[in-house]
């Protein structure tokens, strides 16, 4: 990241009412004080050198354009709109926003940018909106960083009126993230979500510059997904057959994705969280639904790949080879979280087959890793793994895994130590689920078990770099929050998730510091990330993302009135 | 009242009749029945009522639109054969008992509380013979017809229940079962309240308690008042009209639920001061945490005659748009620190020799007699009986909000109350704090499950002569973190909760009322409300499986 930052003038220190609504904020931004306004007649040209411009490059130009004109939010304060009438009218007018690549770039899809792997892709672009001349221009050297950019553009404006306008110009930004890997989790085993629900979702990640869905499509609840070798694991194991992700459907969801800069890493989690694949193989599964699953597992239903199998272990190969092929990022991931050790232990089968080939559970997990993470790799994929297979089993892995550090932030430097690259996903500052008290029949009073829920300002906090030596910081790939969905459903989807998911995207885009030279995160970068968030919020909900009011209105045209000390 | 309770689910988990709440007295039997394509509701009374008959029709589009799969593995499929080889039922015959004044719904829900008939007998012989659904009133056909919706399962086209005979005789435990919205703090479009309101009828709520305004806006449009909406309101598109106030009480009352309207006073009120700065005191003052509990401090200059006069008329005018015979005039957290600051209450104080307390009792006494003159019962918070000295007559209800544990006090002051305890039924709690820099969780953490709200005991700590003196509960949403985008998703089914203990009672089962509580969440999710999902689909398909020790 060879990027000069500018470190210049930042409006939200000192005027709490002139936010500039932008999320993630830019890593170095410089503003002014001219209002700004777009043409009736604006448009968005992409440079000549663009003889043959790909087809996702011109639909995001095109959604760009779509929502300059139809986005009606206006800016947060008292009055809204009507308070900027008269500046609107003397602004500046801005007709065109150009669009170049710099020289030498290539000219790739955005699609084919966003599935590059994960520490090659260029997102950086630069923005300058003139108060002078008439056109604004966006450069950068990927397609993707254009995308980028368009996304920064789209939230520079307000609208009153139907008149889209700024107060702060000119605007100067160069940008580009402190982490490649942005993330949203998302479980839709345990609760079934429509391909519409995944692709508004994405839309909305899209708009804060989120770079990747982890797809945690299946679990032991149900088994959603259309594998092509094997289609009897969701006609048998999905919740009806309404509720399976057909093999079209994984299509259009990773092309929307990739089309919006988000790549698509689908975790097929194994050897435990697998009871789901027991209604269509029940030779592949030990202690299925077996009493009391609380022996046998981490919640109901047990059940569990049985590893020792040699016909098991050809199947999850089979298996992850059929998914694989038709995923064309270049990550995937075996999961691994939560096994389940009695589970084995009192499988007769498990025993017989331990006892026959002279190996131990462990040696039998170290194989099962070896072999999924073997078809991940043999397709041309960076293996995922999740922290507690490292941790707690001391399972080997390929040299370049990821690790998904969960169970707690605490974990991440015993990941470092081990030299492998991870992904921050610590139940402690990013489980958007926690808080909603146990889900299991007859926990009359028991809470979450990772209570409280965690509040924007709890994930804003975070320090990607805790306990991490300077040496070990190349390790950190980026971070994610994630959904389970034991008590989400597309009911609340877009509640729970939003617009906390942003506080995320933001710690992972932006980094360790904010534009003004001030630490990210400190004590009070959340007061004055809320205006912003605020934002953020409405402008969601004017496109039509249910995201939550995170305060009374009364405060969010009223930046910082509502803090504990004003 | 007499408790026949045969309750054939509990020895038989996997066929659980879909009821919420459970009727006081209900036998089942085990034989198939379904209903015929041609299926109607007579209704055996002369000369109906319209809303009567739209109740009826609202159950005829339910009973074919909800399409509940029985939750259980193959949703119905297993019930198939009992279904197609099953009686038929024709009909079901709705009439009022003998003597039964024939008002419609609407009036029978806004008889003074205590009063209301919501009794219903409702018999279904497994036999395909007529049902009969009778009634002392029109609310209690309503009631019973909205049980009835919530016997029948469909599949594959059939729709049928496995439990015939099916032979309830029902009546709540209390009159009092209610929902709070906060229209203030965010606001919430008429499409939503309206949706709220067949929401909670279908669970048989009585009272929509509507926290209308609060500091932070004032979107009611008052006839004589209409400075207080044009200038406390959001904007000009957040303001309930006259009209719209009309709509909903009207909307509400055909589904059986009165509308107590509440206009907090004397403390969050400083919205008021964007129309009648004159009445307001310590508006917006800073810092607002020694103001007020939450920002934006003010309320209004209880001290001031013409403030009192202002507000006697503004509670007037508002009681004049509501049927009701119950209003709240509010009175919960009372900052003193804001009267003391103020010049003018000083002032005024110090010419009429009071102190702020008398000055309070002057100001309630007048405010109540004003909305009395509108034949209105008053309803206040609870500190205006446990923390402040003020003349309530008798007849004044109370809500218990900041603890369980002050209910005590307020029967023991011989008031009639009704529970509404942050400890388990404010359903905002557990969200994180919502001031903006405050990393702290919210004040009444943790979030109420709907198993806390569940174990509610509505006497606890209430002697037996005490316990007439116990109207009901309600759940609240207030509103600082909540808005359209989550209404439905923060409410259900966990509003359903208390919906059931002040119905059927409390010590309801938690272990089998959880599979009724899917059903409920689930048809409601089929009636376009989004009550979220309480657990996996794999548990709310094997009731039982997912319990800490199965």
């Amino acid at each position: 990241m060879a990027h000069k930052y500018h470190l210049l003038a930042m409006f939200l220190g000192t005027f709490a009412n002139y936010v500039v609504a932008l999320w993630p904020i830019p890593r170095s931004i410089s503003t002014g004080t001219v209002p700004l306004k777009l043409s009736s007649a604006f448009t968005i040209h992409l440079q000549a050198e663009f003889s043959d411009p790909p087809s996702d490059l011109l639909s995001a130009i095109s959604r760009a354009r779509s929502r300059l004109s139809s986005d009606r939010f206006e800016r947060l304060v008292i009055g809204r709109g009507a308070t900027d009438a008269q500046a609107i009218q003397s602004a500046h007018v801005l007709t065109s926003l150009n669009l170049a690549l710099l020289p030498g770039s290539p000219i790739r899809s955005i699609a084919e940018e966003s599935t590059r792997a994960i520490d090659t892709k260029s997102e950086s672009y630069e923005l300058s909106v003139p108060n002078d001349l008439a056109v604004a221009t966006l450069t950068a050297n990927s397609t993707l960083g254009l995308l980028r950019g368009l996304t920064t553009f789209e939230q520079l404006w307000y609208d009153y009126k139907g008149t889209k306008y700024m107060l702060n110009g000119p605007v100067q930004i160069t940008d580009n993230p402190a982490f490649p890997y942005r993330g949203f989790s998302f479980d839709t085993s345990r609760n079934f979500y429509p391909v519409s629900d995944v692709l508004r979702t994405l839309d909305a990640m899209s708009w804060v510059k989120l770079s990747i869905l982890y797809w945690h499509i299946i679990d032991s609840q149900s088994f959603p997904l259309d594998v092509e070798a094997f289609p009897e694991l969701a006609e048998k194991g999905a919740y009806s057959t309404d509720e399976v992700y057909t093999r079209e459907d994984i299509k259009q969801i990773i092309q929307y994705a990739n089309e919006r800069g988000i790549d698509v890493v689908m975790e097929m989690d194994s050897p435990g969280h697998t009871t789901a694949i027991s209604a269509a193989h029940p030779e592949h599964i030990a202690c299925a639904a077996k009493s009391p699953w609380s022996k046998y597992a981490s919640e109901p239903p047990a059940g569990q790949l049985r590893i020792a199998s040699p016909s098991t272990l050809s199947f999850a190969r089979a298996m992850f080879d059929s998914v694989a092929a038709t995923l064309p990022g270049t990550m995937m991931s075996s999961g691994g979280d939560e096994v389940n050790l009695p589970c084995w232990e009192e499988d007769e089968q498990t025993m017989a087959d331990l006892a026959a080939r002279n190996i131990s559970i462990a040696d039998a997990l170290n194989e099962f890793v070896q072999t999924v993470q073997g078809v991940i790799t043999d397709h041309g994929k960076v293996p995922f793994i999740k922290s507690d297979m490292v941790l707690t089993h001391n399972v080997p892995v390929v040299n370049d895994t990821v690790v998904v550090v969960w169970q707690t932030s605490e974990d991440a430097a015993a990941v470092a130590e081990r030299g492998l690259r991870f992904i921050h996903q610590p139940s402690n500052y990013f489980y958007l689920d926690c808080g909603a008290g146990d889900w299991l029949g007859d926990n009359i009073l028991g809470n979450s078990w990772c209570d409280p829920f965690k509040t924007w300002q709890r994930a804003y906090s975070f320090d990607p770099y805790a306990n991490l030596t300077a040496a070990q910081h190349g390790l950190v790939l980026g971070g994610q929050m994630p959904i389970w969905s034991e008590q989400s459903s597309p009911e609340n989807l877009d509640p729970i998730v939003w617009p906390r998911l942003a506080a995320g995207a933001e710690v992972f885009w932006t980094g360790a510091s904010l534009p003004d030279g001030s630490s990210h995160p400190n004590e009070t970068s959340g007061t004055r990330a809320l205006a912003r968030l605020n934002e953020l919020r409405y402008r969601f909900v004017d496109r039509g993302v249910n995201a939550i009011a995170l305060q009374p209105k009364w405060c969010a045209l009223r930046p910082g009135e509502c803090d504990l000390d004003s | 009242m007499k408790l026949l309770a045969v309750v054939a689910f509990v020895a038989c988990v996997g066929s659980v009749l879909a009821l919420w709440p459970l009727p006081r007295s209900l036998e089942t039997g085990s034989t198939a029945l379904k209903l015929a394509p041609a299926f109607d509701i007579h209704l055996n009374i002369a000369h109906p009522p319209s809303d009567l008959e739209s109740a009826v029709s609202r159950t005829k589009s339910f009973l074919k639109d909800d399409k509940l799969g029985r939750l259980v593995v193959g949703r119905g499929a297993s019930d198939a054969t009992a279904a197609q080889h099953a009686k038929t039922l024709h009909t079901l015959e709705l009439s009022l008992g003998h003597g039964a004044p024939v008002r419609s719904i609407t009036d029978e829900a806004r008889l003074t509380i205590g009063t209301r008939s919501e009794g219903y007998t409702l018999h279904i012989p497994a036999d395909g013979s007529t049902a009969t659904l009778s009634a002392n009133s029109t609310l209690g056909l309503f009631r019973g017809l909205t049980t009835f919706e919530q016997l029948w399962y469909a599949y594959s086209g059939q729709v049928y229940t496995i439990e015939a005979p099916i032979s309830i005789a029902d009546s709540p435990a209390y009159p009092f079962r209610g929902f709070m919205l906060d229209t203030s703090r965010n606001y919430f479009p008429v499409s939503d309240i309206k949706r709220t309101l067949d929401a909670m009828s279908w669970v048989k709520m009585s009272q929509f308690h509507w926290h209308v305004v609060d500091s932070q806006s004032f979107p009611l449009e008052v006839p004589g008042f209409t400075e207080l909406a044009s200038k406390g309101a959001y904007s000009p598109t957040m303001v309930y009209s006259p009209s719209d106030v009309q709509e909903i009480v009207s909307y509400a009352g055909a589904r059986g639920i009165d509308v107590m309207v509440e206009i907090d006073t004397p403390g969050h009120t400083a919205i008021i001061s964007a129309a009648y700065p004159e009445h307001i005191a310590c508006p917006e003052a800073s810092p607002w945490s020694t103001f007020a509990n939450e920002p934006p401090a003010g309320q209004l200059r209880l001290a001031s005659p013409a403030t009192t006069n202002f507000t006697a008329d503004l509670l007037a005018a508002v009681a004049r748009m509501f049927p009701s015979s119950i209003m709240s005039t509010g009175g919960d957290e009372l900052n003193t620190e804001c009267y003391a600051q103020d010049p003018k209450t000083q002032a005024d104080l110090k010419a009429t020799g009071r102190t702020l307390e008398q000055a309070l009792d002057v100001f309630t006494r007048t405010t109540h007699a004003a909305i009395r003159a509108e034949g209105k019962t008053p309803a206040v918070w609870e500190e205006m009986v446990l923390d402040h000295n003020v003349t309530l007559s008798n007849d004044t209800v109370v809500l218990v909000w900041i603890s369980s544990a002050n209910a005590a006090a307020v029967a023991a002051k011989n008031f009639r109350l009704v529970h509404g305890p942050s400890d388990y039924f404010y359903l905002d709690c557990g969200a994180g704090e919502w001031i903006g820099d405050d990393v702290a969780n919210s004040w009444c953490d943790p979030f109420k499950t709907w198993q806390k709200s569940y174990t509610f005991d509505p006497l606890a700590n209430i002697s037996e002569s005490q316990a007439h003196l116990v109207l009901g509960g309600e759940q609240l949403l207030w509103t600082e973190q909540s808005g359209p985008e989550n209404l439905d998703s923060i409410v259900w089914p966990r509003a359903a909760s208390s919906a059931e203990v002040f119905w059927t009672g409390p010590r309801g089962n938690l272990s089998t009322a959880l599979p009724r509580l899917h059903d409920l969440a689930f048809r409601m999710r089929q009636r376009g409300v989004k009550a979220i999902q309480l657990q996996p689909m794999w548990c709310a398909l094997r009731p039982g499986k997912c319990n800490i020790d199965s």
